[in-house]
C-alpha cells in the first residue's frame, strides 16, 4: 500500500543514519541516536499505563499468560519494569548512578518476586525482565507505576517515563488503563499527545476498560454493562480525541483463565456440585464464600481453598465459572478458553494486532523521527538544514502520516461530515486496521476480486465527494485523501 | 431528635417570662423553640464518582429511592427525610420570585430527573430532589443527602460540595474497597473535619473484594499519617439489602451497617439531641435566674433591711457593669470590630493571593500555547483552580470566625460561661457560586481572509518591484516573483498578529474574570463576616441588655421592699419564697435535662492562637 515510493521504514532509517554522519563529533547525539536507531529493529514497545490499582500488572499477566509481574490489594508496582522476550529468565535492574545488577528470581506459587537487595525504591530507573515467552516476542511490555497514587514520587515516576518533558516518550504505543473514567485519567492522556512531532496523534494509544467485572458489582451480566459504557465512551467526542478506540476487559478473569490449573478446577467443579441455594448462599459476598462452614464438609473444598479460589477467580470469576460448569461444560480447556474470551482479552489482543502491531513500523517511524527532531532543535547546526527539511518532507509526504493526522482530526470532531460518511472514512483510512479487507469493511477472507469492486466503488464515491460542489474545502481535504488511501488499496491488489 | 420534655420546658420557661412580666426575656426563648421543633439532622453522602453512595442511602433506607446504575451517575442532590407517606418532589431554587419552586412527582419517575441519563449536567436546573420516606431511621429527625460525584471531589463541582458543608451535622466520605484512598479523597477530608462537627469514612462493597481488610488497614494508616481521627465503617449495601429482604440477621451483622446506623443514631443524632438539650437547658436557666434575681434582691432586704443600702449599691454597681457592655467601647465590642476587620483584610489578602497565582499559571500557560486550540481544556482546568481556591479560602474564612466567636465570648464574660451562638455561614453559599470562564471572540483567518491578506501584500509588492523594474525598461510582471514573496511575507505576519491578539484577548478575558471572581467572592466573604458580626453582635448584646433589664428591677424591688409594713413584710416573704420556689423548679428541669450527659462545652469554643491559612495547593 505504500505505492512506488520507498517504505517509510527504510526512508526513516537512512534519515537516522544520515543523522548521525552530520553529528559524528557529538558522542551525546550520536548515542541517542544510535539508540534508536537499535530500537527500530526490537519488538514493539507497549507501555501500560494507568491510575493506581487499575490492574496494570495483572492485564500484563494475562497479556502474557503468565503470573510474571506481581500483584497485590495495596499500591504494588512502583518501580518501571520492562519485560523482554529473551532466551533464558533473567532480572536486571538499573539504579540511578550505578551500573545495572542482576537480581535473584523467586518464584512462589507461580507469581515472581524479585528482591532489591536491599536498594531504596526511589534509586532505582528500572527493572528488565528478560523472560522467554511467546507472547512477549511481538512486543515489549512496560508495567507502569501508577498515576495519582498518594506517593507523590511514585506517581511522578510514572509521568517522567510516559511523558517526559524534553525527550519523546521510551514507548511507542501505550495501553492506558481506566476504571470508571476521572478527570486525572483524561488529564493525563492529553498530557501524553502534547508533545514533539506527531503532536495531538490518539494513534498510539489504547483505552482499556479495566476491573470490568467489578463495574456490575459482580454480577452475572457485568461485563455486558461494561462493554456498554467502553461503547459509550469510544462514541464520546473527548476520548475519541485520545485514543484510537476503548475496550472493556476483566484482568483477573482474563489472567486466571490464561492460567488456570487443574486443581482449581476440581474445586471449581465440587462447588457447582452443592446444591444451588447452598452455594448461592456462599456467593453472596466473599467472606462468606471463603470463611462458611459447609453444611457437609466432605463434599466441597475447604476454607482454605476457597479463600486462594476467590483471590483467583474474583467474585464474578467463580459465579461465571460455577455457572458454565453447571451448564455443562465439563472440559477445564474449554472453561479456561471460555473465561478468556468473557474477559474481553480477545477483543484487546485484536485489537492491539489491527493498531499496533501491523502498524509497528509506522509508530517505530514516529518514534525516530521524535528523536532525530529533538536532536535537530537541541543542537543546530548548519549542516543539518537538510536533515531538518528531510523531516519535514517526510512528516508531510508520507501518506500514513497524513492519515494518521487525518484520523486524529476526524476523530477530535473539526470535520463536519455526516455520521455514516465518517465513520466509513475512518475505516477506509485504516482506523480499524490497516489490512485491505479491514479498509473496505469486508471479511478477511474476502476473494481479491470483491475487493477490488468495494475499492473501485469506494474511490469513485469519495472522488464525486471531493469534486462536488456543494462540499465544503475541509470535506474535499478529507475526500481526496480518502481516495488516495483507497488508491493505495487498489495499487496493493494490482501488485 | 425533637426532645419533647425540651419543647415542653421552653414552653413552660414562657410562660413564666410572660406571668413575671419580663417579656424581654422571651425573646431568645422563643428562637430556642423555632429551632428545637425543626429537627432536622443534615448527613451528607460525600464521594468521588461511582463509589456506591446511592446505593449506600438505599440500603440505609432499605428503599430503592436514588437510582442506582453500573454507568450513569446521580446528576442532582437527593434528600431523603422522614414522612408519614412516600413522597417525591422536586426543589427548583432561585427562580424569579425569590420563592423555591416545588414539583411533586411519581416516586418512579425521580430516576428521570436525578441521574446523569434523563437529566445530563442538571440541564432541568434543579436544586435537590426532596424524597419523604416513613422510615423509622429518619423519625428521629435524619436527612440523608445523596450528592452528586461527578467530576470528582478535586473538580469545580467537589468545591461546591465543599460549601454545603457547614450547614451538615456531619459527614460520610464514601470510598469503596477496590483501592486505597487518593490524594483528592484526603483532602477532602481534611478539609471537611474543619467544616463539620462529625466526618465518618465509609468503605463500600465489601461483599465484592477479597482484600477488603488490606484496604481497610491501608486507609487507616494513611489516615494516621495524615493525622485524620475519624470513624471508619466497612459495609456492604448488597448484603444490607439482601438481609431486609430476606429476615437474616446474621446477614445484617456482616453488612456491617448495624455499626453505621448506631454511629448515625448515637452519635450525630443523639449529639445535636445533646447540644439541643444543652443549650435549652442553658437558656432557661438563664431566664430562670434573671427571673429569680429581683425577687432575691427583694427578699434579702425584706429579711434584712439594714442591708438595703449596701444591697442596692452593690446592684447598681453591677448594673453599671452590664450597662457597660452594652457600651459601643466595651471590650468584647472591640474584640469583635478588630476581629472582623482583621479578618476581612486577611481573608481578602489570602483570597487575591491564591488568585494572583493562578492568574500568573494561567498566562504562563496561554503565553505557551495558541489559545484557541486549548480553550476548552483550558477553562476546564481554570474554572476548577479558581473554584477550590474560593473554596479553600471559604474554609479557612468559616474556620477564623468561629475562632473569633470563641474569643469574643471570652472577652464578654471572663470565666463565665457564655453559650455562643452557633454561627451559620450557609445562608448564601458561597463556593459553588464561581462562574465558568467565558471564551473570548476568536477572529477567524480563513482561507478566503489569507488569500486576500495574500493578495494585499501581493499587489504591492508587484507594483512597487514592478515600478522599480519599468524605470529599468523591464516589463511590470517582472515584478511577479516579488510580489509573491511579499504576499507570502504578509500573510505569515498575519497569522503572527492574530495568534498575538488571540493570546491578548485570552490573557485579558483571565484577568477580566478573575477580578470578576474577586469582585463577587470577595462581597460573598465580606457579607458573610458581616453577618456573623451582626449575629455575634446582637446575640451578646440581648443577653448584656436582659441582664441591665433584670438588674434595674433588682435595684427597684430592693429600693420597694422597705415601704411595706412588717406584718406585710411577713406576707411578701413568704410569698416571695414561694415564687422562687417555683422557679427553682424551672431550673431543676432544666438542670435534669442536662443530667445524663457528661460534661462539656455547648459549644467548642475555639482557643488557642488563630487558625492559620491552609497550605495552597500546588497549582
Amino acid at each position: 500500500m505504500n505505492g512506488p515510493t520507498p517504505a517509510l521504514g527504510s526512508v526513516v532509517r537512512v534519515l537516522l543514519r544520515r543523522t548521525i554522519d552530520v553529528y559524528r563529533d557529538s558522542p551525546n547525539a550520536v548515542g541517542w541516536l544510535q539508540h534508536n536507531l537499535n530500537r527500530f529493529d526490537e519488538p514493539l514497545r507497549v507501555a501500560i499505563a494507568g491510575k493506581v490499582k487499575a490492574g496494570k500488572s495483572t492485564l500484563l499477566n494475562a497479556l502474557v499468560g503468565e503470573e510474571i509481574a506481581p500483584t497485590d490489594a495495596g499500591e504494588c508496582t512502583r518501580i518501571v519494569t520492562w519485560y523482554i522476550d529473551a532466551q533464558v529468565p533473567k532480572v536486571m535492574m538499573y539504579p540511578r548512578g550505578v551500573p545495572p545488577r542482576q537480581l535473584a528470581i523467586s518464584r512462589a506459587n507461580g507469581a515472581l518476586s524479585f528482591d532489591l537487595q536491599g536498594t531504596p525504591v526511589e534509586q532505582v530507573d528500572k527493572l528488565e525482565v528478560e523472560w522467554p515467552s511467546q507472547s512477549l516476542r511481538t512486543h515489549t511490555l512496560i508495567d507502569t507505576p501508577g498515576i495519582a497514587s498518594l506517593s507523590a514520587d511514585t506517581s511522578a515516576r510514572a509521568g517522567a517515563f510516559l511523558t517526559p518533558d524534553e525527550s519523546p516518550s521510551q514507548a511507542d504505543a501505550v495501553i492506558y488503563l481506566m476504571r470508571h473514567l476521572h478527570a486525572t485519567d483524561v488529564r493525563f492522556l492529553e498530557s501524553f499527545f502534547d508533545q514533539g512531532v506527531a503532536r495531538a496523534t490518539p494513534v498510539n494509544t489504547i483505552g482499556v476498560l479495566s476491573r470490568a467485572d467489578e463495574i456490575g458489582v459482580g454480577r452475572l451480566d457485568a461485563l455486558s454493562s461494561a462493554r456498554r459504557i467502553a461503547r459509550r465512551y469510544r462514541a464520546d467526542e473527548k476520548i475519541r480525541g485520545l485514543c484510537q478506540t476503548v475496550v472493556a476487559v476483566a484482568g483477573l478473569l482474563a489472567q486466571t483463565g490464561r492460567t488456570m490449573r487443574q486443581h482449581e478446577f476440581a474445586a471449581l467443579t465440587a462447588l457447582a456440585e452443592l446444591p444451588r441455594a447452598d452455594l448461592d448462599a456462599m456467593l453472596l459476598s466473599v467472606d462468606r464464600f471463603s470463611r462458611a462452614e459447609l453444611p457437609d464438609p466432605s463434599t466441597g473444598p475447604d476454607a482454605d481453598t476457597r479463600a486462594r479460589l476467590m483471590e483467583r477467580f474474583g467474585l464474578f470469576g467463580v459465579r461465571l465459572s460455577t455457572t458454565l460448569i453447571r451448564q455443562g461444560m465439563n472440559d477445564p480447556n474449554a472453561i479456561a478458553t471460555e473465561l478468556v474470551k468473557r474477559s474481553g482479552l480477545d477483543d484487546l489482543r485484536s485489537v492491539l494486532a489491527t493498531q499496533f502491531t501491523e502498524r509497528r513500523d509506522l509508530l517505530k517511524a514516529r518514534s525516530a523521527l521524535l528523536a532525530v527532531d529533538l536532536v535537530l532543535t537541541r543542537e543546530p547546526r548548519p549542516a543539518a538544514a537538510p536533515l531538518v527539511a528531510e523531516v519535514e518532507r517526510i512528516l508531510a509526504g508520507a501518506h500514513e502520516f497524513a492519515e494518521l493526522r487525518l484520523l486524529s482530526t476526524l476523530r477530535s470532531g473539526a470535520v463536519r461530515l455526516p455520521t455514516e460518511a465518517l465513520q466509513e472514512a475512518e475505516r477506509l483510512l485504516g482506523g480499524d486496521g490497516g489490512s485491505a479487507a479491514a479498509r473496505l469493511g469486508l471479511e478477511p477472507d474476502a476473494h481479491p476480486d470483491e475487493l477490488r469492486a468495494a475499492a473501485l466503488d469506494a474511490v469513485a464515491r469519495w472522488q464525486r465527494r471531493a469534486e462536488s460542489p456543494m462540499s465544503g474545502r475541509a470535506v474535499s481535504d478529507v475526500a481526496r485523501l480518502v481516495v488516495r488511501s483507497c488508491e493505495g488499496v487498489l495499487a496493493g491488489l494490482y501488485r | 431528635m425533637a426532645v419533647p420534655a425540651a419543647v415542653e420546658l421552653v414552653d413552660l420557661a414562657l410562660k413564666a417570662t410572660t406571668a413575671y412580666e419580663r417579656s424581654d426575656l422571651g425573646g431568645r426563648l422563643l428562637q430556642t423553640r423555632k429551632r428545637l421543633v425543626d429537627p432536622d439532622v443534615r448527613v451528607l453522602v460525600v464521594g468521588e464518582f461511582k463509589q456506591g453512595k446511592s446505593q449506600l442511602v438505599n440500603a440505609l433506607v432499605n428503599a430503592p429511592v436514588c437510582p442506582v446504575d453500573d454507568d450513569i451517575a446521580t446528576a442532582v442532590p437527593t434528600v431523603v427525610k422522614h414522612a408519614e407517606t412516600t413522597t417525591v418532589a422536586l426543589v427548583r431554587e432561585g427562580s424569579e420570585n425569590g420563592a423555591p419552586e416545588r414539583i411533586e412527582v411519581p416516586a418512579a419517575r425521580l430516576a428521570e430527573y436525578v441521574s446523569e441519563a434523563g437529566n445530563p449536567g442538571n440541564k432541568a436546573m434543579l436544586s435537590y430532589a426532596e424524597v419523604g420516606l416513613p422510615r423509622k431511621l429518619l423519625a428521629g429527625g435524619l436527612v440523608l443527602v445523596d450528592t452528586p460525584g461527578v467530576g470528582g471531589l478535586g473538580s469545580a463541582h467537589g468545591a461546591a460540595t465543599m460549601s454545603a458543608l457547614p450547614s451538615a451535622d456531619a459527614v460520610l466520605l464514601v470510598s469503596d474497597t477496590a483501592q486505597e484512598y487518593t490524594g483528592p479523597e484526603l483532602e477532602f477530608l481534611q478539609a471537611a473535619l474543619k467544616l463539620c462537627p462529625n466526618v465518618a469514612c465509609v468503605l463500600t462493597k465489601t461483599d465484592l473484594y477479597p482484600h477488603w481488610r488490606r484496604i481497610m488497614e491501608l486507609d487507616r494508616g494513611h489516615l494516621a499519617a495524615t493525622g485524620i481521627d475519624a470513624e471508619m465503617f466497612p459495609v456492604s449495601s448488597m448484603l444490607r439489602l439482601h438481609a431486609a429482604k430476606t429476615q437474616d440477621t446474621a446477614l445484617m451483622d456482616e453488612s456491617g451497617f448495624r455499626q453505621l446506623v448506631n454511629f448515625l443514631l448515637n452519635k450525630v443524632v443523639a449529639q445535636s439531641d445533646d447540644l439541643d438539650r444543652r443549650s435549652t437547658s442553658h437558656d432557661v436557666l438563664s431566664v430562670a435566674e434573671q427571673l429569680a434575681a429581683g425577687m432575691k434582691a427583694e427578699l434579702e432586704v425584706q429579711q434584712d433591711p439594714e442591708r438595703m443600702e449596701s444591697l442596692v449599691a452593690e446592684l447598681s454597681r453591677a448594673k453599671g457593669n452590664a450597662d457597660e457592655l452594652k457600651q459601643r467601647s466595651s471590650r468584647w465590642q472591640i474584640t469583635l470590630n478588630d476581629g472582623v476587620a482583621d479578618l476581612q483584610s486577611d481573608i481578602d489578602y489570602d483570597l487575591r493571593d491564591r488568585l494572583r497565582t493562578i492568574t500568573r499559571e494561567a498566562e504562563q500557560l496561554i503565553d505557551d500555547a495558541d489559545p484557541a486550540e486549548i480553550w476548552e481544556q483550558f477553562a476546564e482546568w481554570f474554572h476548577q483552580q479558581v473554584s477550590s481556591a474560593a473554596s479553600a479560602n471559604f474554609v479557612w474564612a468559616a474556620e477564623r470566625a468561629r475562632w473569633l466567636a470563641g474569643r469574643v465570648a471570652e472577652h464578654f464574660a471572663e470565666g463565665a460561661d457564655i453559650l455562643l451562638p452557633e454561627l451559620r455561614f450557609d445562608d448564601e453559599g458561597m463556593a459553588g457560586k464561581v462562574d465558568p470562564l467565558v471564551k473570548p471572540e476568536v477572529e477567524k483567518f480563513g482561507t478566503g481572509q489569507k488569500l486576500l491578506t495574500g493578495m494585499r501584500g501581493g499587489y504591492s509588492g508587484m507594483l512597487m518591484f514592478g515600478m522599480l523594474g519599468a524605470f529599468m525598461g523591464l516589463p511590470i510582471f517582472a515584478g511577479a516573483p516579488a510580489g509573491i514573496a511579499l504576499g507570502v511575507k504578509s500573510v505569515r505576519d498575519e497569522s503572527k498578529r492574530q495568534l498575538m491578539k488571540r493570546r491578548s484577548d485570552g490573557k485579558q478575558a483571565v484577568r477580566k474574570h478573575i477580578d470578576e471572581v474577586t469582585f463577587q467572592v470577595g462581597k460573598d466573604s465580606r457579607d458573610m463576616l458581616r453577618r456573623t458580626q451582626r449575629q455575634l453582635r446582637d446575640h451578646f448584646s440581648a443577653i448584656a441588655e436582659e441582664m441591665s433589664t433584670s438588674l434595674a428591677a433588682s435595684v427597684l424591688a430592693a429600693q420597694n421592699a422597705v415601704k411595706t409594713t412588717s406584718s406585710e413584710r411577713e406576707r411578701r416573704i413568704r410569698d416571695l419564697k414561694a415564687e422562687l420556689e417555683r422557679i427553682d423548679g424551672l431550673a431543676t428541669r432544666a438542670r435534669a435535662l442536662v443530667k445524663d450527659l457528661g460534661a462539656g462545652q455547648p459549644v467548642a469554643v475555639g482557643s488557642g492562637a488563630a487558625p492559620r491559612s491552609p497550605a495552597r495547593k500546588s497549582l
